[in-house]
């Protein structure tokens, strides 16, 4: 009895050290996949903010230009004379 | 849905609902992987709580197991959805910028174009404001009062032979020598005409020889008439002729009583067909040079109908 006890037991480790390197395995697996998410959102992030700067600049650059063709407009509109021949 | 509707509305608004609809979506998926996270917080304190008070504690961990695959791929696609939409946004925004920026390029073109113009408009109108001068030919005299005259080689042989003649038949027949034709043409102009008053109207006259020769007889009947010195001018050019034989009967017609000096020939800016004569004229009484015209006349007479 104590003998089929110990062989139970020893059954049962084996049982319960299977399964504790599943849950190990299990636990790896997400792990693993939650640092690939993570480094998914760092370099979107990267992407992004690259992105979102050359918007920035080509933004400020048609700004520049818009506010000179506006005054460019605007001394052509105050000079109509300039455009009779 | 929006994007199906027809055409025939305002593209412009279509577009900006598109963009409008874009936005909203992302908006939308942001807000869904927000909303996970309070989600998989319940989740994890539920499955904390069944494991601790369950009695199944390898059934729990089983479900627990399952739920975060399914969370986690769940937060994958909402992520991917989020990363997808905006990277969408972005390329929508940085089409829109770089139309915007053609549309500049070309109003700024358009710009350029108009300057271009008015610097183009504004240095024709200058050259066609800045004053050209033509230098037409005068004469100085040195017995006159300083008068100059001006010529204009657009008259007509006809008009000046008919003037000149006017002026010759003006004249009365008994007027004294100093107020013969030569005389009034030299008090008109200055007496250092170089034969361009004369030769520009014997150079109109050499077109037609009848016509200078017509008119010679005319000045000779007004010369015979008057008994003018006004061969002063006919010897002068008498004496020496020019180069062109014609020119040299209409030099006496119009040449004044002049010095020593040579008349200098002259083009007419307006007529290259006139050659450039010069006929020196030396200084005589009016009398004298009357008298010699009487002479001269009709061998250049001659002379300047061949020519």
């Amino acid at each position: 009895m104590v003998r089929a006890g110990g062989i139970s037991n020893a059954v049962n480790v084996g049982i319960a050290v299977q399964a504790d390197w599943e849950n190990r395995e299990f636990i790896s697996h997400i792990s693993l996949n939650i640092r690939r998410l993570f480094d998914f959102l760092l370099q979107f992030e990267a992407t992004t903010k690259t992105k979102l700067a050359s918007l920035n600049e080509k933004l400020d650059s048609l700004e520049r230009r818009l506010e000179l063709l506006e005054v460019q407009v605007g001394t052509a509109t105050a000079n109509p004379s300039l455009f009779n021949t | 849905m929006e994007g199906e509707r027809p055409r025939s509305e305002n593209p412009a608004m279509t577009f900006d609902e598109v963009s409008m609809e874009r936005s909203k979506s992302f908006v939308k998926a942001l807000q869904e992987l927000k909303n996970l996270r309070p989600q998989l917080y319940s989740a994890a304190e539920y499955c904390e709580k069944s494991y601790l008070h369950s009695e199944q504690k390898q059934m729990v961990l089983d479900n627990l197991k399952d739920y975060a695959v399914r969370a986690l791929v769940n937060a994958v696609d909402h992520l991917g959805t989020v990363a997808y939409k905006l990277t969408d946004l972005l390329d929508q925004q940085t089409l829109e910028v770089t139309t915007t920026g053609v549309k500049i390029s070309c109003i700024n073109q358009q710009l350029l174009t108009c300057q271009t113009y008015i610097e183009k408009e504004g240095l024709r109108q200058q050259q066609l404001l800045a004053i050209i001068p033509r230098h037409h030919k005068h004469y100085v005299l040195p017995n006159s009062v300083s008068k100059k005259v001006h010529f204009s080689p657009h008259v007509q042989a006809d008009t000046r032979q008919n003037h000149f003649q006017a002026r010759s038949r003006l004249q009365p027949s008994a007027s004294p020598a100093s107020k013969t034709l030569s005389w009034h043409l030299s008090s008109e102009t200055k007496p250092n005409i170089k034969g361009s008053i004369s030769t520009l109207e014997s150079s109109e006259e050499s077109k037609s020889s009848g016509r200078s020769s017509a008119a010679f007889q005319l000045l000779d009947r007004d010369d015979s008439t008057v008994s003018k010195p006004s061969g002063t001018a006919y010897a002068s050019s008498g004496i020496q002729p020019s180069s062109g034989g014609m020119q040299s009967f209409g030099v006496p017609r119009k040449e004044a009583v002049d010095g020593s000096k040579h008349l200098g020939g002259f083009r007419s800016f307006d007529n290259p067909r006139r050659d450039i004569v010069r006929t020196p004229v030396p200084f005589r009484s009016k009398s004298v040079l009357s008298a010699f015209f009487v002479k001269q006349k009709a061998s250049r007479l001659s002379a300047g109908s061949v020519s």
